[in-house]
């Protein structure tokens, strides 16, 4: 296998490359995902049939809580890449495991914003919107979770085997992965709990 | 330590907080609804651009046209189904 | 006991017994006749493991081909039970299952693998690369669409068919009114295949981009490519959409939610709209294809270079951002306002202005050139006249005032008959004789070939033009008779005789493939059409490595070009070739979809889970997995060339 040396790890072997573009593909392909369920969610919001509203089941305070452990998470995955080019595999282990942890606790709140929800007679079956909302939001929270098993493993791979091609190839399209989650939760912060409590 | 923060992206945290805080302002200010929207449009596509670019490297490599391209044009289908959806749910029957 | 009843075909009629015997006659035929010659080993090694895309291109071929008969079945049992008036060979019932997985299975299950699998064979050659980009996701594609596929079928004699139509309309395909787990079938079963047909999307778009031959810039690319990457783009696009509506539905079936039920708020025109947001790109996605292989057949045959390449290009964009813009001509008729209807009825008659570039280009391709009429461009040349009746009609249909008398009647499925038949299929049966010697070293038998040709072609006339005519005397689709008095008799006998001679053409195919199996020459040259682009640069059948020698290009119909002026696109010795490695994680994990996918159609929970941890299990080894390839070295390879005539 080719390895050109002149780049960042990341981008050294034509496969790297080619795992890289397609990717960004896939990124494509989630946005229109993402695009599906709010307009889904814009068509079902007021749909509510007599079951609770937005503005009556939204709390600011998690949902704050959320934005920021996200955004944080977002920015020292960046920094766990800016560790990787420096070849600081230590740095970076550090910042990618901060970012895991992040994503963890906002797990842990969006949990328990459903049980939230659920327990005022928030449920998928109450009405069109409350199924949309909890979709929505779950699609999202499926994916933070599947990004959770995802980074272990890259984590362990790079624990077990170091800055290889190929792991620094995982660990950059984890990066991308993790954040357009955080993008797509930016939208959702903004589209679906401020709209909603405007 | 120092050389583990780049400016670049410490700048674009602090940015992306900044935005935040000015996207709450439609809650905790009262305003009309059409203000409101425009103050979240612009911070949430300014956020995602900002992402995009500072975070996600998006322009760094030879690829970066058929990067562009591919978000752009998820973007503008995109905001096309959503709104077209809109049109043909809601606001057509007015 | 009551655990078993909930298999049972809740409509079960002497036709389904047969096909139950049938089917499990086949399979236990497949069975011992693989044991018998000792070909599983054979079988697993060369084939279910295989990640080389031109195998993977055949496999969905075959598979393609066996649903092609499945769905015409169903036509003949529809057109026959239609066939005179007050008929009773299909109840109710049975025709809704019919011409419910007609549908699916013609769109979903033969369309789709057909241009999979020409894209599968054809593109990388045509690039000059070594594989697709990622060949293990590549296989997993075709084995998530075959498990789909064969998920499908089992509704037939397990649990009871869809029976709410191709489009499955809520709240008609919700529980309250879809009481059988037909619809669930629908649900996954498209769900599972639309996610390997979501993968070949990012695959097939990261190979065009990234691994031409070097000097084919992108304005150089040969139009079937083109076609393809468009297509690729469209599906990147359109089908996470269909992925999203059948989650929501699917949640409607199995979890209680209100998506698109009539009650709880829910809105059963949302399906109907997310349906066709992916459901009229995805027409684009089987048309276009189609379109890139007359665009290849027709200067072939024609032996001049394409008219207009760059306003072929062109049209082919527009046309990808235009089929999303064009969805709400499906239901004009749902109420959402004069408005609406009026943005939607110009943006679809807007699309017919690329489309009828496209045919202009093709027509002066063929002006003054040396046309030699061979089976392939036989059917090229029967598609322009047809499918342009069946594109015009397209927009009469489009026009929203006049579509209120058209809507759901035979007009329309006249209308879209006209236009896949031409477009889709008559493309694929052209692509596949042209391609044929490509893959398997001999060619069709061309007198046979034209014979089917002409068949096909005319079937198609004689089974979809009446239908005009009963559309507007207002006989509509769907309904499984009618009464003499309406004088529908006449015309949909007509269709019946049609798509008799339509199967005959079919089945004349099928005869073509087996007699020239046994008889035709094997000793032909690499480029038997005198063709111009790179995939007949190469020998017939190909070596798994493509091109001993990566081609070097400089122009458009750069081997065409090459052979003219005798010069070589192969520069350079002998080198190592990278090669990926076979795999059997694909179709193992396709087929854990398989049991997962059943047993959530079945609500069979804790099978479910067992299902999706092994799916998790295949990913997690996936990751975990080390998998550098083998390299086939220069010595190797010389022997190899040395053996099967070598590059030129």
């Amino acid at each position: 296998m080719k390895v050109n040396h002149t780049g960042p790890l990341e981008y050294s072997t034509e496969q790297n490359n080619l795992n890289i573009l397609g990717f960004w593909i896939f990124i494509g392909a989630e946005i229109m995902l993402f695009a599906t369920l709010f307009a889904s969610y814009f068509t079902l919001v007021d749909r509510t049939a007599g079951g609770p509203t937005g503005a009556e089941i939204f709390e600011i305070t998690p949902v704050l809580i959320e934005t920021i452990l996200l955004l944080t998470s977002s920015f020292t995955i960046g920094l766990a890449v800016h560790a990787m080019r420096l070849a600081n595999k230590k740095a970076m282990l550090t910042f990618f495991a901060i970012t895991l942890l992040l994503g963890l606790a906002f797990l842990g709140v969006e949990i328990y914003e459903f049980v939230h929800y659920v327990h005022v007679g928030a449920g998928l079956g109450t009405s069109a919107f409350t199924a949309i909302l909890l979709t929505t939001l779950g699609t999202h929270g499926a994916h933070v979770t599947f990004g959770l098993f995802w980074g272990i493993f890259i984590m362990m791979q790079i624990k077990k085997r170091g800055l290889t091609p190929q792991t620094a190839n995982k660990s950059f399209i984890f990066s991308l992965y993790w954040h357009f989650l955080d993008v797509v939760w930016i939208f959702i912060f903004s589209f679906v709990y401020l709209k909603g409590m405007m | 330590m120092k050389e583990l923060f780049p400016k670049k992206q410490v700048v674009g945290f602090l940015f992306s907080l900044i935005l935040t805080a000015v996207a709450l302002l439609v809650y905790f200010l009262e305003m009309p609804f059409g203000v409101g929207m425009i103050v979240l449009l612009l911070t949430a596509f300014t956020q995602a651009g900002l992402q995009l670019v500072v975070f996600m490297h998006a322009g760094e490599t030879k690829d970066k046209g058929a990067i562009y391209a591919s978000i752009y044009y998820g973007m503008i289908i995109a905001i096309l189904s959503i709104l077209g959806t809109l049109l043909v749910m809601i606001w057509g029957y007015v | 006991m009551e655990f078993f009843e909930r298999f049972a075909i809740p409509h079960p009629s002497p036709l389904i017994y047969a096909s139950m015997v049938a089917i499990g006659l086949t399979v236990i035929a497949i069975i011992a006749g693989l044991t018998y010659f000792k070909k599983w080993g054979y079988l697993w090694r060369e084939w279910l493991t295989t990640v080389d895309h031109k195998r993977i291109g055949i496999m969905y071929l075959f598979s393609a081909l066996l649903m092609l008969f499945r769905g015409g079945v169903d036509a003949i049992m529809m057109r026959a039970q239609l066939a005179v008036p007050e008929n009773t060979f299909l109840d109710a019932q049975h025709y809704n299952e019919v011409f419910t997985t007609h549908g699916v299975v013609m769109i979903i299950f033969m369309a789709m693998p057909f241009i999979m699998a020409l894209m599968n064979f054809v593109v990388p050659l045509q690039i000059g690369a070594r594989d697709v980009a990622f060949p293990r996701l590549n296989a997993l594609s075709f084995w998530l669409f075959f498990m789909g596929a064969m998920l499908f079928n089992v509704s037939f004699v397990i649990g009871g068919s869809p029976d709410a139509g191709w489009t499955s309309y809520f709240p008609l395909a919700g529980n309250d009114l879809s009481t059988s787990v037909g619809t669930n079938y629908y649900m996954i079963a498209i769900q599972i295949a639309g996610l390997g047909t979501l993968m070949t999307g990012i695959n097939f778009i990261a190979t065009i981009f990234k691994m031409r031959a070097p000097g084919m810039t992108l304005m150089k690319m040969p139009m079937f490519t083109w076609a393809s990457l468009i297509t690729n783009v469209i599906i990147v696009f359109a089908f996470p959409v269909l992925t999203v509506a059948l989650a929501m539905g699917t949640f409607d079936r199995l979890f209680g939610t209100h998506f698109f039920a009539t009650t709880n708020g829910g809105m059963d025109m949302l399906w109907a709209n997310l349906f066709w947001i992916w459901g009229h790109p995805e027409v684009y996605i089987l048309i276009l294809p189609a379109f890139g292989i007359y665009s290849e057949i027709i200067p072939t045959f024609a032996g001049r270079n394409l008219y207009g390449y760059k306003s072929m290009v062109f049209s082919m964009v527009i046309i990808s951002l235009l089929s999303f813009l064009v969805w709400a001509h499906h239901f004009f008729t749902m109420g959402q306002g004069a408005f609406a209807n009026s943005i939607f009825s110009i943006t679809t008659m807007a699309i017919a202005v690329p489309t009828g570039i496209k045919i202009f280009n093709w027509l002066f391709t063929l002006w003054k050139g040396k046309i030699r009429i061979t089976t392939p461009m036989l059917y090229s040349m029967l598609f322009i006249p047809i499918f342009t009746i069946g594109g015009v009609t397209g927009v009469m249909l489009g026009m929203s005032a006049a579509d209120y008398q058209y809507h759901n009647t035979m007009f329309l499925v006249a209308h879209f008959h006209l236009v896949i038949i031409p477009g889709v299929v008559f493309a694929m049966l052209a692509g596949l004789t042209y391609w044929w010697p490509k893959m398997f070293g001999f060619m069709l038998n061309e007198r046979l070939g034209k014979w089917a040709a002409w068949l096909v072609a005319s079937g198609t006339i004689v089974a979809f033009f009446p239908m005009f005519i009963s559309g507007l005397d207002g006989q509509a689709r769907r309904m499984y008779t009618y009464s003499e008095s309406t004088g529908f008799g006449i015309w949909n006998m007509l269709s019946f005789v049609g798509a008799g001679i339509l199967a005959i053409g079919f089945v004349l195919i099928v005869y073509n493939i087996y007699y020239s199996t046994r008889y035709a020459s094997r000793d032909i040259p690499a480029d038997p059409w005198n063709a111009r682009s790179l995939e007949w640069a190469t020998p017939s059948p190909t070596p798994a490595y493509n091109f001993a020698i990566t081609p070097e290009v400089d122009s458009r119909d750069a081997f065409w070009n090459a052979k003219r002026s005798k010069k070589s696109l192969f520069k350079g010795g002998y080198k190592d070739i990278h090669m990926p490695n076979n795999s059997g994680g694909p179709i193992i994990m396709s087929a854990i979809f398989f049991v997962l996918g059943f047993a959530l159609i079945f609500s069979l929970w804790t099978v479910a889970i067992i299902a999706a941890v092994g799916i998790a299990g295949c990913l997690i080894y996936r990751s975990f997995e080390q998998d550098h390839g083998y390299h086939i070295t220069a010595d190797e390879l010389k022997e190899m060339e040395d053996n099967n005539g070598g590059a030129k």
